[in-house]
């Protein structure tokens, strides 16, 4: 379960649904009490109204039910559901007209008791209501009858399943609602993480600068301290690179100050020249190797995206200005469309260091091709120099790289653009070209 | 030739002048990018070389100045900034070519001087017009293949003469591409190198390979040996 959506959405339905069920539940309950009572009440009104019409029979003796003097229109429909039966303590003694059935008379009532139940008789249910009273014959005895009302159950079971159905219909469409409300809540809650997001890929696009949205008081905190770092990160990055300018420009000058001392002819002896001229450079070439490799930025996250093309373009219409009068003929081809993710100026160190080894070690041509092969892009230099021998090939690299060992005239670039490659991860292999010289062939990976 | 050095380095400054005007150059220099760009738009010169981080205004904002101005004076760019991208935005903005510190001035110079034959038309080390033959690296004149013996004022003329082959030159374009101060200008002087130049190069009244326009200034008729 990775979305924060998903999880939410999850309990939030667990939760509802089992309050929900459990609430209906309850309700059901409550309304089936209630409505059984009213069922109760309202037979134990009929019965009074019975109670109301019984009298003495013609005996004197015993009781009966006068039917002039009962209301309730019902017990003299036949079949209509609703009964009255009474009994002494052996027999039946009087029934309603409405009354054609045998039911069974009630057993373990005592007197004085007002029992309502519900039974199942025939397949059918039934609400029952009985009552145990004592009555005076004319001698003032007391003698023990049984007044019985049978009311047919199935309207109130009918309509009993109409309220459960409802009440479930109801239940279903407002957990629908809810849910949907809650996940119309959540869209609006998440939003500022969706919008972080958006923001996080404009800053890596360099489209932003900063988070400016207006966020919720939970995540201000959040967004303002990410501000505040890539501010630092920013600030400290143009710091950086101009204490390396900085530190270039004043190990060079007096360096180069040195260099023009050593050239004034008289002034030193052959051999004192030769020392201080190979001295000389081997500190500007130790000073800007290591300029350039703390100046190398590596990594891919926050780059911008170049697109190499437009960068080919750039340094060979630069180098061809400097190449001019050597009557060198830059061949660019390219059909690259896609971008990577890499500090310009670490990408233009490659390529100027490259291109421009072309240049000098080529006779009369320098080809560049550029292309897409799957999902990489492939940049290939080639010149027709003097090139290298195949066993020479493998230590190109080592031999610029150990500074100390370094003879004049071999130039860092290399090393440089070494480094540059291993630090974003690039491919870089070298080979015999056909033009005769050297073929360097490099591989980026497509963003 | 005239060169402007923009340098704020002081001791840099100075070896470079002293160097270019051992190599025969008429010299102007400025140790900030202000200064410069006056020197730049005010004065005629043929070659500009120009330290990028310079007080005041930066070298490249110098550069895309003057080449916003629509000049094409060869700019050769020094930098302690080893990185591409400064080259190659420098090389962009207007430069020609440029030179990482420290550097040796045997380069510096033959660069200028490429980027000033370069500027002229000439794809050559060695400028060649008829029998004449000038080699700017050994400030040598020869006369079918015959070395002439010129002092270092009458070589500066003949050089500027060469580079502009076919072009009119006039005195006062001569006179300051030649002297470093104002005071040392006298345009008869120039006339007096002409006369002896027309005697070493051709002494029996053959060649006449500098022609005077009068009102206008001088001419090296001899077809130039250019490739382009």
């Amino acid at each position: 379960m990775k979305s924060i959506k998903s999880r939410m959405m999850l309990t939030s339905l667990v939760v509802l649904v089992g309050f929900m069920i459990l609430t209906v539940i309850a309700l059901e309950r409550a309304v089936e009490k209630r409505m059984l009572q009213a069922e109760e009440d309202k037979l134990q009104a009929l019965m009074y109204s019975v109670l109301a019409a019984v009298d003495r029979d013609a005996t004197g003796l015993s009781i009966t039910v006068s039917d002039t003097r009962l209301f309730e229109g019902a017990l003299f429909n036949p079949d209509s559901g609703l009964y009255a039966v009474l009994y002494d303590v052996k027999e039946e003694i009087w029934r309603s007209l409405s009354y054609e059935g045998e039911f069974d008379k009630p057993d373990d009532l005592v007197p004085e008791e007002l029992r309502f139940s519900q039974l199942e008789f025939e397949n059918r249910s039934w609400f029952q209501l009985a009552f145990s009273i004592r009555w005076p014959n004319v001698h003032d005895k007391l003698s023990l009858y049984e007044l019985v009302l049978w009311k047919n159950a199935d309207d109130y079971f009918a309509q009993f399943e109409r309220f459960r159905q409802t009440l479930w219909l109801w239940l279903v469409i407002t957990i629908a609602f809810l849910l949907v409300l809650m996940w119309l809540v959540m869209l609006w809650g998440l939003r500022p993480l969706r919008l972080i997001g958006e923001e996080v890929q404009a800053i890596e696009n360099h489209q932003k600068q900063r988070f400016d949205s207006n966020y919720p008081t939970e995540i201000k905190p959040l967004t303002q301290n990410l501000n505040l770092l890539l501010q630092r990160e920013q600030h400290q990055m143009q710091r950086y690179r101009n204490a390396l300018d900085d530190l270039a420009h004043s190990l060079k000058t007096p360096l180069a100050v040195l260099r023009g001392l050593t050239e004034k002819t008289g002034e030193w002896s052959e051999d004192d020249t030769h020392t201080l001229h190979e001295q000389n450079n081997r500190m500007n070439q130790i000073v800007s190797y290591q300029l350039q490799k703390a100046a190398t930025v590596g990594g891919e996250s926050m780059a911008k995206p170049i697109k190499l093309t437009d960068l080919l373009d750039k340094t060979v219409k630069a180098l061809r200005k400097v190449y001019k009068s050597k009557g060198l003929s830059i061949e660019l081809k390219s059909d690259l469309t896609a971008s990577l993710r890499m500090d310009e100026s670490d990408l233009m160190e490659i390529l100027g260091n490259l291109i421009d080894n072309a240049c000098k070690y080529g006779k009369l041509n320098v080809r560049i091709n550029a292309f897409q092969q799957q999902d990489k892009m492939v940049l290939r230099i080639e010149d027709d120099g003097a090139g290298l021998k195949p066993e020479q090939l493998n230590n190109i690299l080592t031999r610029g790289i150990r500074l100390d060992q370094t003879q004049e005239g071999q130039g860092i670039g290399l090393a440089v653009v070494n480094d540059i490659v291993d630090a974003y991860d690039i491919s870089m292999k070298f080979a015999i070209s056909d033009l005769g010289g050297l073929k360097v062939i490099l591989e980026f990976k497509n963003i | 030739m005239r060169a402007i050095v923009i340098e704020d380095d002081q001791d840099i400054n100075q070896q470079i002048v002293s160097r270019l005007k051992q190599e025969g150059f008429a010299v102007d220099s400025a140790d900030n990018g202000v200064d410069g760009l006056y020197l730049m738009q005010e004065f005629p010169c043929d070659v500009a070389i120009v330290d990028l981080g310079l007080p005041e205004m930066s070298g490249m904002d110098v550069i895309k100045k003057i080449r916003a101005d629509g000049s094409d004076l060869p700019i050769l760019i020094l930098t302690a900034r080893g990185r591409w991208q400064d080259k190659v935005e420098g090389l962009d903005a207007g430069a020609d070519d440029y030179l990482v510190k420290p550097f040796h001035q045997e380069e510096l110079m033959a660069r200028i001087r490429v980027l000033i034959r370069r500027a002229a038309g000439w794809s050559d080390s060695t400028l060649q017009c008829g029998p004449v033959v000038l080699d700017p690296s050994t400030q040598r004149v020869t006369l079918s293949e015959q070395e002439i013996e010129l002092t270092a004022y009458e070589y500066k003329v003949i050089e500027y003469l060469m580079v502009h082959a076919g072009e009119v030159v006039s005195k006062s374009v001569l006179t300051e591409h030649l002297y470093d101060d104002e005071g040392d200008r006298d345009s008869n002087v120039i006339e007096v190198f002409i006369r002896r130049l027309r005697q070493k190069l051709d002494p029996d009244d053959s060649l006449q390979p500098i022609e005077t326009l009068r009102g206008r200034g001088y001419r090296f008729t001899l077809e130039p040996a250019k490739v382009n």
